[in-house]
């Protein structure tokens, strides 16, 4: 916080009175982002934005609430905790990524109370959303709101659901599983998270065949580098000739390292700490970790650089990198990035398949 | 029970003096022989023939929906054409009998239009010229319909008419006759046993010429050069065009042994389907090691780039060369495909690909692998650079193959160049864009789909 433009954004952010300050504070944090985007460490970028964006879902968070309590609906009966997935959930998010969200309460003591709480929190997640997007963020396309049912309601609810999903390890279910496996409280009551953390732990200590369903889940998305070390690139479409760097490089190494993680019950979130972290059990050796780690960052950067556009008002990106606009330097580290990440893979497959079979 | 089967063997004594009897009166050995070539040769001419299916299935299953029934039904109305026209002239441009001299019968046939054949095998015949002529005019519908594969999806009916009768009488004959009938590529010995040349590089250029002149379909290429993939609407008439397609070339490579004699159209045949199989595997594989993703459409070309390739070659090379022909025709028609992408140039069921490339690759192979044992077998040519050392009939083949594309690329041009002048090739942007099963035939291939895409849309 030494930065005194930083913390005067970051109070503005908290001061701000509607959606439409919030939305130009938006627009400034993004046009400065940009444009730091080449000097800043990729790693200080990052948390840089993030906490803004952070500050910014605090604050829309808390318009909602007064809106609501200006409508007659009052105040949140009782603590709540707003859950950030995905890229937010790891504090990963790029200048253009959408919401993925989910929302807990505490239980209430009887039907009645319980209804009024569903009541009130489901108005509450649906003007969160919409305040969000008119920031510029677009919805999740996978329906992960804190306005859907299914993503937003009570702590006993929450267990329940995921005690069941655990029970039952469909293909939906285990994907939904490693998308609260993300989960990261941004605004509220910190300990409601933690308790659906335990939860999971728990349910995953009984359960240790579904890591295997896990990394079923995951190995979809294969890192873009092919036999002959050449990168595969986008064949045909507007994007021909660009590199899919979400799916093809930096999912896949998301994905290898939240399944170690998992397995270690490490319930940091964000993919560099998880790699410390692993590190420090010794689950990755020095070596491993530092490749890892140089491997993300730069994926976490050239992930920046991928085609960014402005769809009726949203921030937007499809995640493809022009190759074109490389240089050849670049080029050759992302191979040997591409090749460290298709080894973690390997190794994480190898590991699950044989071990926990 | 004891009864009957006194009677019957009594009856059958009866018989067998009989039978032995009239074997004394019964054909002689050249007739038998006669009488089994045509018998192999008119199963060929329905195994050519059956190719159609294969190449309707192909191009449809390579196209969208809106262009099936056109596509399907052209094919079927091209072929019946192309019989006409070539009963009427384009046999006798290929190998008409009428006394010509001799520089000229180098370049072409003459004579024998509206050919009307003796009605049997004459003495000392290997087979009646009805059956050849059978089988040489399901070898122009072949031709023909290869060509098609670049006009696909946006020409006028009318071209297909036009050029139709153009095809079968000054571009394919003319080849034919260069290397079959005794023209002067076949007396300089040039290797193309049953056309990777004179029938699928003749097709796959005339393709050509008629992509390039038709300009690329809407929606293939963007502005900044980049390419779109325009997916066929139906890869299981792929797969099963290729199915037929090789089933029939059995017909077309072994059958142009054009007898039975000791057997040799085995051999062929045998090398034919070791060409086809390596295709297949090296264009699956390849294109799984270059694009991340194993390509059924490639895998597909595969199959069809190893059989043009080792059509030329299948009665000249021993089986491991028919092997490594197939192979490295699978992986060319990968990067082949590729290429002509990036030029630009819009190859909608992959013609020039499979027909030209791989033709071109089977009908110089033969200079590298041909056998001098085998060459004399058939007796064409010479064997080449790796039996002898020689590179007389690499030579030899490279000319047949630049002196023939020469040819049909440049008459394909003038004659699709004129046509383009005269009446124009391509159908209007509405008309293709509603498709051509509409356009030009006033219905739909699939009438219900479309109508309700259509609903769609204006909805």
């Amino acid at each position: 916080m030494s930065d005194p433009h930083r913390s005067q954004l970051l109070q503005s952010i908290g001061n701000a009175v509607d959606a439409d300050a919030l939305r130009s504070l938006r627009d400034h944090v993004n046009a400065r982002m940009a444009a730091v985007l080449s000097e800043l460490p990729v790693e200080q970028f990052y948390t840089e934005l993030n906490e803004y964006y952070d500050a910014l879902i605090r604050r829309s968070i808390a318009l909602a609430e007064a809106d609501l309590a200006r409508a007659g609906m009052g105040f949140p009966p009782v603590p709540y905790a707003y859950i950030l997935f995905g890229s937010g959930g790891r504090g990963e998010q790029t200048l253009s990524s959408d919401q993925d969200s989910g929302l807990v309460y505490d239980d209430g003591s009887s039907p009645e109370e319980a209804e009024a709480y569903r009541h009130y929190f489901a108005e509450l997640s649906k003007q969160i959303v919409i305040l969000l997007e008119r920031l510029g963020f677009p919805r999740c396309e996978g329906n992960v709101l804190s306005d859907h049912p299914e993503w937003g309601m009570s702590l006993a609810q929450w267990v329940e659901q995921l005690n069941g999903w655990f029970d039952e390890p469909a293909w939906e279910s285990v994907r939904q599983l490693l998308i609260v496996a993300d989960g990261r409280c941004v605004y509220g009551a910190d300990d409601l998270v933690a308790r659906l953390r335990d939860t999971f732990n728990h349910d995953m200590l009984k359960h240790p065949v579904i890591v295997q369903r896990m990394l079923d889940n995951t190995m979809r998305h294969k890192v873009l580098i092919g036999v002959f070390g050449q990168l595969l690139k986008e064949q045909y479409g507007e994007d021909a000739g660009s590199l899919d760097m979400k799916y093809g490089a930096y999912i896949p190494m998301v994905n290898a390292i939240r399944l170690l993680a998992i397995r270690q019950d490490i319930r940091s979130t964000s993919t560099l700490k998880r790699m410390a972290e692993l590190r420090e059990a010794g689950i990755l050796t020095e070596s491993e970790a530092e490749s890892y780690e140089r491997a993300f960052r730069l994926f976490l950067k050239l992930r920046l650089m991928a085609t960014e556009k402005q769809e009726m008002g949203m921030y937007a990106n499809n995640g493809k990198l022009t190759v074109r606009k490389l240089t050849r330097d670049m080029i050759a580290e992302l191979k040997e990035g591409l090749r460290v990440g298709q080894r973690l893979q390997r190794r994480v497959f190898k590991q699950a398949s044989g071990r926990f079979r | 029970m004891v009864k009957k089967l006194l009677l019957s063997v009594s009856a059958l004594l009866m018989l067998f003096p009989a039978m032995a009897f009239a074997a004394d009166e019964g054909p002689s050995t050249s007739m038998l022989n006669m009488g089994l070539n045509s018998l192999w040769i008119v199963v060929a001419f329905v195994l050519v023939l059956l190719m159609q299916g294969g190449f309707i299935l192909l191009e449809t299953g390579s196209t969208r929906m809106k262009n099936a029934g056109h596509v399907a039904g052209k094919t079927i109305f091209t072929v019946g054409l192309c019989t006409l026209i070539y009963w009427a002239f384009g046999y006798g441009i290929f190998n008409g009998g009428a006394d010509i001299s001799d520089g000229l019968r180098k370049f072409i046939g003459w004579g024998d239009f509206f050919f009307s054949p003796t009605n049997s095998a004459g003495e000392g015949d290997a087979f009646p010229i009805t059956t050849f002529f059978l089988f040489q005019l399901a070898f122009a519908t072949i031709s023909l319909s290869i060509a098609w594969g670049g006009f696909a999806e946006r020409a006028k009916l009318s071209v297909y008419l036009v050029f139709t009768v153009l095809f079968s009488i000054i571009i394919y004959p003319v080849i034919a006759h260069w290397i079959w009938g005794g023209g002067w590529l076949a007396q300089d010995g040039a290797q193309d046993y049953a056309g990777s040349t004179v029938v699928h590089l003749t097709g796959a250029l005339a393709a050509m010429a008629g992509t390039i002149l038709l300009k690329p379909r809407i929606g293939k290429f963007n502005k900044d050069g980049s390419s779109n993939e325009i997916l066929g609407h139906n890869q299981v008439f792929s797969a099963l065009s290729v199915l037929l397609l090789w089933v029939g070339w059995f017909g077309f490579n072994a059958g142009s042994a054009l007898s039975v004699g000791d057997g040799f159209f085995g051999f062929v045949a045998f090398n034919t389907m070791l060409g086809a199989g390596a295709g297949t595997v090296a264009a699956l594989l390849i294109s799984w090691a270059v694009s991340g993703k194993a390509d059924i459409s490639t895998t597909l070309n595969g199959a069809l780039a190893g059989l043009v390739a080792i059509t030329a070659s299948c009665a000249f090379v021993d089986p491991w060369a028919a092997v490594v022909i197939g192979l490295v025709a699978g992986v060319l028609v990968f990067f082949s495909a590729k290429l002509f992408e990036k030029l630009r140039i819009d190859d909608p069921i992959y013609a020039l690909s499979v027909h030209g490339a791989a033709g071109v690759w089977g009908t110089l192979a033969n200079g590298i692998f041909a056998t001098d044992e085998l060459a004399t077998k058939v007796n064409v040519g010479r064997g080449g650079l790796i039996d002898t050392g020689s590179w007389h009939q690499l030579w030899v083949q490279f000319e047949s193959v630049v002196v023939c594309g020469a040819y049909v690329l440049v008459v394909s041009f003038i004659v699709l160049g004129i046509m383009k002048v005269v009446m124009g090739l391509r159908v209007t942007e509405e008309q293709e864009i509603i498709g051509l099963d509409l356009s030009e035939h006033g219905t739909y291939g699939y009438p219900e789909q479309m109508k309700k895409a259509q609903n769609n849309i204006q909805a």
